[in-house]
């Protein structure tokens, strides 16, 4: 490969790879916590809130007996579960963080597990 | 063949044939797994409105809707569900613009506010799908690369597309207005979604026969004339640079920014369509060339109704003055995105029109020996497939005869059609209709493409 072309393939990865973390999925607001095709039972965490920390934003969360700090940023969408009660989802934010409160926490990396890209919080209103 | 002894001694043939029949051989798992991916694809509606996957993609239009197609549809059909159901009347559905341009109203920037937050896109096909969505940074599905929830994939993607479009209300309520699919339903949908179309790129140049559709490919191919190939490598939906492959990838040639685009004349609400992402970036992710012809308008917004008038936009300002057109014109000596002339537009044309007649008769005979025997598995599956050969054929003329290309190819493909409409109809002699049809259809290719 010649120095035009690499620099023709760099340009051509930047403008086609721009903005890749954060997928749109909208429709992930009405699916129920637990039922995410292909990230609920492997790539979430599924658990109750144990707190959330305004200051650091962090969101600690108890799955299977593990306690996980979730970082919260801007960009982290949440959502509230009404569907148990047959209600429409709707958009939260870190007020309905309440401890106790069941939740799935979705990663922007999976692997890493620390900066929540979404989190559902159940709620029976 | 009217008389009772001639119906008795058939069915005495019949009744011999059927006593000598092997057993069957095992099930095929995948084959079963598609067959019932289709099944799921058409019929079900996951207890919502009335629509399936089908209702859109519609097998008898190349997986797909246009308004043409929607003009034949009766008024009770699943489609126009906004216009019978009370619930749906509002900020489901635009059915004007539906009706009139293909446009499907999608909330892909959230559901926080559905009177002003919205896009309204066409139905892209779902042929050739096992070539197209693959990136290095995860599957594209959707006009923008991002249509899917849960892990983005093309087999989640049917639990969003039911969130979106099968909805009894607009409370999206599941188990209330409708169901998500179970993960056994997706395994089939993605299945069958795979299975359609073409399972192969091209490998360009082709040895084409015709003169403007030869001028076209290498047009087409010249990565300083027409740099069609930079990011349809093959026609396909993949870039590639210096033997790299790219995958499928997100570009922003600036579609929303053409002038009079059909959709804003109306004077309907027409929001900007950010593309990827929340809020979107302008980006849109690279189609499939290869089934371009026939499955038009064009664009992710359906603005382009002619693939002529879709090779003519690379010459515009809303292109050249685009990030894509920017970054082509600055590799360019002369500073120049895309500029073709008039002619070499056509040229281009042309050559689509031709790979796109081509797989229509890959698919066709690939549909009519699957049909000509019991290879289909029923009845019902060969006769399906005779009569999707049928449609597929029908689209070769229409996309030949429409660019006025190869009249001998098109004769032959009439009677190819021909004989592949007896052969659905018939019973004792579909194999040797069938085959027939197959042979006109290798003549048809024989007039386009030298034998490799």
């Amino acid at each position: 490969m010649n120095k035009l072309t690499t620099i023709f393939a760099g340009a051509v990865l930047s403008i086609a790879f721009a903005g890749q973390a954060d997928a749109q999925k909208a429709t992930e607001q009405f699916i129920p916590i637990g039922e995410s095709p292909g990230l609920s039972g492997s790539q979430t965490h599924i658990g109750r809130i144990q707190g959330f920390n305004p200051a650091s934003g962090i969101l600690s969360l108890n799955a299977n007996g593990e306690t996980h700090d979730v970082r919260i940023t801007s960009d982290t969408r949440i959502w509230l579960d009404r569907s148990a009660a047959k209600l429409s989802n709707l958009q939260g934010d870190t007020s309905d963080f309440e401890a106790g409160r069941r939740a799935e926490v979705s990663y922007v990396d999976p692997a890493i597990g620390d900066t929540a890209s979404w989190v559902k919080v159940e709620t029976d209103n | 063949m009217e008389n009772p002894r001639s119906l008795l001694a058939i069915g005495l043939v019949v009744a011999l044939v059927s006593a000598c029949e092997t057993t069957p051989d095992p099930p095929d798992p995948q084959k079963q797994l598609i067959e019932r991916g289709r099944d799921l694809f058409f019929n079900e509606t996951f207890e919502g409105n009335g629509r399936t996957c089908g209702t859109c993609h519609r097998e008898e239009n190349n997986f797909t809707i246009d308004p043409v197609f929607i003009a034949t549809l009766p008024d009770d059909d699943p489609l126009f569900v906004a216009e019978t159901n009370p619930a749906l009347a509002e900020n489901f559905e635009n059915p004007r613009l539906m009706r009139e341009f293909g446009l499907i109203i999608e909330n892909l920037d959230g559901f926080g506010d559905l009177e002003n937050t919205f896009t309204q896109r066409g139905v892209p096909h779902t042929l050739g799908m096992s070539l197209s969505i693959a990136s290095p940074a995860g599957p594209r599905t959707g006009w923008s690369g991002d249509g899917a929830p849960g892990d983005g994939s093309l087999r989640s993607f049917a639990t969003g597309a039911v969130i979106q479009h099968f909805t009894k209300t607009l409370d999206r309520v599941p188990g209330a207005d409708f169901r998500l699919p179970t993960p056994d339903e997706l395994d089939a949908l993605e299945a069958f979604q795979l299975s359609l179309g073409r399972q192969q790129e091209l490998s360009l140049p082709l040895p084409l026969k015709g003169t403007v559709a030869t001028r076209g490919q290498a047009i087409f191919l010249d990565d300083t004339l027409g740099k069609c190939n930079i990011c349809h490598r093959n026609a396909g939906a993949n870039a590639s640079l210096g033997g790299q492959s790219l995958g499928n990838a997100n570009f922003d040639t600036g579609v929303e920014d053409q002038v009079d685009r059909p959709q804003t004349l109306t004077g309907e609400k027409v929001p900007l369509d950010d593309g990827f992402g929340t809020p979107g970036d302008g980006t849109f992710n690279t189609p499939s060339l290869v089934e371009a012809a026939d499955t038009g308008p064009f664009f992710h917004d359906n603005s382009i109704e002619t693939i002529e008038g879709a090779v003519a936009f690379y010459n515009s300002e809303a292109f050249n003055d685009s990030p894509a057109g920017q970054f082509l014109a600055n590799l360019d000596p002369n500073g120049v995105g895309i500029q073709l002339e008039a002619t070499q537009v056509v040229e281009v044309a042309a050559f689509l029109r031709v790979i796109n007649t081509l797989e229509n008769i890959r698919e066709s005979i690939a549909l009519l020996e699957l049909g000509r025997g019991r290879e289909a598995g029923s009845a019902e599956a060969a006769e399906r497939a005779l009569n999707r050969a049928v449609a597929e054929i029908g689209d070769g003329i229409d996309v030949l005869r429409a660019g006025g290309l190869a009249p001998d190819a098109v004769m032959h493909l009439e009677e190819a059609k021909r004989l592949a409409r007896k052969a659905a109809r018939a019973w004792l002699t579909r194999k040797s209709l069938a085959d027939q049809a197959i042979e006109a259809l290798v003549e048809a290719r024989d007039v386009l493409v030298r034998p490799a």
